[in-house]
């Protein structure tokens, strides 16, 4: 009893199928078939000592679940032989990539399950293992091990040549690598999440300069980089936008250099219309803190467009103006009021209480997964008031107004077609 | 132009003065007096007076010898604000200044930092010449040099007859300069902040050196951020430099540097938080000024001859001597081949051997600044 049987040992992810209520129903000629695959595949991998009959030999406490293989759910099955066939591939791979390598052993793995099985007893111990399948599969796990350390040793490579300063970034601190890394995590937000839908890129010019001029709200800044990742994921061009941020965020520790790293530039006159005359696209949010923070009840109501300076930073440059509206980011965290004691405390230009935050703690920086539109609109043109016009304070503030105006009417035109906040 | 242009540099006892005054002395067509209150380290064949720039005959010696350019370069670098070092640095360039104008010297150049203009949440990306100077004068040299850039303010205005060169230089960066960035580089537990990583702006020692050479020889007023190309992220720097970074939490910095000082750190930790960078364009355009040393192939610079340096002190005091003295020569016909050819001093070659003021202020390198007006403060 309190010696731990092995011959079981080695399991296959037909049971991790089978665990799920949907497979039940299936025979059992498929499965065995699926077991060669996935032993095949262990075999590949070539950590523990081949025992090639054991699929025929012990059809163990779990037969009962192979035979009740799915048959009807065919193309679950062809995934689960693609994915081990990838697998397969993967691995043979990397051993060619570097055959000397020999990934170390799981630290007292063996020792845990076998410990657990103690502890549990051998019945209980096989009925954990017929729900939670794979995941305590030893033999699932040396995959994941081999796959993990061969991509950390990759990665070392690359820490140790940052950690060297090998690397590039341009005058403004932005590193191509960073965006790199960052990019999966955006496009997941972009089309998973809040399955973004933007219309209007063919405004979006594929050289030369262009300003921004976008509508902020929802609490957190990703407006901005949804906007962004809409141009670097869907505009044929992939430019990357320079998104201007306020002066708060470089006081914050991890997020200022990300930001700059990202490409992302402090909002000042001077950045911007340096931006533009090296051809940049540069957008802003000329509402700032105004916007972003603004009460649930306030929502898709534009702020002050500021004091006027995107104007004259598209005036000087003779920047278009890409008027930009972003629909759904207003419901993303529902902000019911502002503290301005807890601001002023920790020196936050604005301090939401949402209905999460701040109640759940970091769970409640996790935003509500709304169905986001970015409508992008006709470029309004800016060369036509000479390179003076910055000068001109009554041209800068009625242009102010009259970009607001198109923000806001694209801003109203995309509510009156929206049906719901989370489906669209 | 027959006659010879009259040079005057002072602090020639000093590391820049004595550099800027050897590579001028280099130069055809130009009568190059050194001042000091010491002796040079090495007399490098200039026409030495041992004088103290407050004294008020400098308007009479000025005037006598028909001084055309007058290179300003006698500072005293100080961590901590000290009287004696305002003293000798603000007082001192206010003396000279209105000399200068009274004894009609056409040109005065002189030499600051782009640190000057503070770092903080709210600065450009790039600083142009007319942002205000915000630094915090908890550092003794920057709250001088804001004394002095605040006098030069009235005094352009005032005197408009002297041209007024103010070169405003960035990090300065190699294998024999003492600064504060080398200071930093060299001082293994030095910190830096977590989670900031600015952009930084450096520039090597030879381009400081050239930058001031061509501003005594050209005609080019004004004020002049001086940097090289290629700002990079701090610990892009700290990476190549070799330094091993040690990150600190920003309050406990703050706190440490309050309580110790430039012990805690050389440079203040506002600029490695926010960005201080100057705007270029001016230094290409107007004063048409490139330095040699791209910012990387700066720092790589400071690093591979600090290891050189480092196999060189293996050999015997003789061997080391000698090592010393062919270096000098080499350096030395270098110059003269520059000067012959009518290289102008923009035009540098790279990765001269080390140098012998070098070699001399490696072993008193702290001293070598702070030494030249010692002798007034007893």
């Amino acid at each position: 009893m309190t010696e731990p049987k092995k011959p079981n040992r080695r399991r296959s992810p037909v049971r991790a199928a089978s665990a799920a209520p949907v497979e039940q129903k299936s025979p059992n000629g498929d499965g065995e078939g699926k077991v060669e695959t996935a032993l095949a595949s262990t075999e590949e991998i070539g950590f523990s000592p081949s025992e090639p009959d054991i699929e025929k030999a012990s059809p163990g406490p779990n037969s009962s679940l192979a035979e009740a293989e799915g048959q009807e759910e065919v193309p679950v099955e062809q995934l689960q032989q693609q994915l081990m066939q990838e697998l397969n591939e993967l691995t043979k791979r990397l051993k060619e990539l570097s055959p000397a390598f020999i990934p170390t052993q799981i630290p007292g793995a063996q020792g845990l399950l076998a410990a657990a099985q103690n502890i549990l007893g051998k019945a209980n111990f096989d009925k954990l293992r017929s729900v939670a399948g794979d995941l305590l599969d030893l033999d699932t796990w040396k995959g994941a091990w081999y796959i993990a350390n061969h991509m950390l040793q990759a990665q070392a490579g690359t820490v140790q040549r940052r950690l060297r300063g090998e690397y590039e970034t341009d005058e403004w601190g932005m590193d191509p690598e960073v965006i790199d890394a960052v990019i999966p995590f955006f496009e997941f937000l972009y089309r998973k999440y809040w399955r973004v839908t933007t219309t209007g890129l063919e405004h979006v010019p594929s050289s030369g300069r262009a300003l921004f001029v976008v509508n902020h709200s929802g609490q957190l800044p990703f407006d901005g980089a949804m906007l962004a990742a809409a141009v670097k994921l869907e505009h044929p061009s992939n430019r990357l936008i320079r998104t201007m941020f306020a002066s708060w965020f470089p006081t914050l520790p991890f997020l200022a250099p990300l930001f700059v790293k990202c490409g992302q530039v402090l909002a000042t006159e001077d950045n911007g219309v340096r931006l533009l005359e090296n051809e940049e696209l540069v957008s802003v949010f000329p509402e700032g803190y105004k916007g972003v923070g603004k009460l649930y009840k306030e929502r898709y109501q534009l702020a002050r467009f500021g004091r006027g300076g995107f104007i004259r930073m598209a005036l000087k440059t003779q920047s278009p103006i890409l008027p930009v509206a972003v629909v759904g980011a207003e419901e993303t965290y529902i902000s019911i009021a502002k503290s301005d004691a807890l601001a002023n405390l920790l020196g936050f230009p604005y301090f939401p209480i949402t209905a999460t935050f701040p109640w759940l703690g970091p769970l409640g920086f996790i935003p509500l997964p709304t169905k986001w539109f970015i409508d992008i609109g006709a470029p309004i043109p800016m060369n036509e008031y000479g390179p003076k016009g910055d000068q001109n304070l009554m041209l800068v503030s009625q242009l102010t107004d009259q970009v607001r105006g198109v923000v806001q009417k694209m801003i109203n035109d995309r509510l009156a077609q929206r049906r719901s906040v989370f489906r669209g | 132009m027959t006659e010879q242009r009259v040079i005057l540099v002072d602090g020639v006892a000093g590391y820049w003065g004595g550099r800027v005054a050897e590579r001028l002395s280099a130069e055809p067509d130009l009568h190059v007096i050194g001042l000091d209150t010491q002796l040079p380290q090495q007399g490098s064949g200039i026409d030495f007076i041992q004088a103290e720039i407050r004294n008020s005959l400098l308007m009479e010696l000025l005037k006598e010898e028909k001084v055309h350019t007058y290179v300003h370069l006698a500072f005293v670098e100080n961590d901590r604000p000290s009287e004696t070092a305002f003293e000798s640095n603000v007082m001192g360039t206010m003396k000279v200044l209105s000399a200068c104008a009274e004894a009609q010297v056409k040109r005065v150049v002189l030499k600051s930092s782009t640190l000057i203009y503070g770092a903080g949440p709210g600065n450009s990306a790039f600083l142009r010449e007319d942002h205000p100077l915000n630094a915090k004068r908890n550092f003794g040299t920057l709250r001088d040099l804001i004394e002095i850039e605040n006098f030069c303010t009235g005094f352009r205005s005032q005197s408009p007859e002297v041209q007024l060169t103010l070169l405003r230089f960035a990090n300065i960066i190699g294998p024999t300069v003492d600064s504060p960035l080398t200071r930093f580089l060299r001082n293994d537990t030095a910190p830096l902040l977590l989670g900031f990583d600015p952009v930084i702006q450096v520039i090597h020692e030879e381009d400081v050196v050239n930058a001031l050479v061509h501003a005594a020889i050209y005609d080019v007023p004004g004020i002049y951020n001086v940097a090289a190309q290629g700002a990079m992220p701090l610990f892009k720097l700290t990476g190549l430099a070799g330094k091993f970074p040690v990150p600190v939490l920003h309050p406990i910095a703050y706190l440490g540097e309050s309580l110790l000082g430039s012990q805690f750190t050389p440079i203040d930790f506002d600029y490695f938080r926010y960005p201080c960078v100057g705007d270029l364009r001016r230094m290409r355009e107007d004063l048409e000024f490139a330095p040699a040393y791209q910012a990387e192939e700066a720092v790589r610079d400071f690093v591979a001859r600090r290891k050189h340096k480092a196999a060189a002190s293996a050999l015997t005091p003789q061997e080391a001597e000698e090592e010393r003295l062919r270096l000098i020569i080499e350096r030395r016909k270098s110059i003269r081949q520059q000067t012959a050819r009518g290289v102008p001093a923009r035009a540098q070659p790279r990765g001269r051997p080390a140098v012998e003021v070098g070699a001399d202020l490696d072993g008193g390198a702290e001293s070598a600044d702070s030494d030249l007006y010692e002798e007034e403060s007893q």
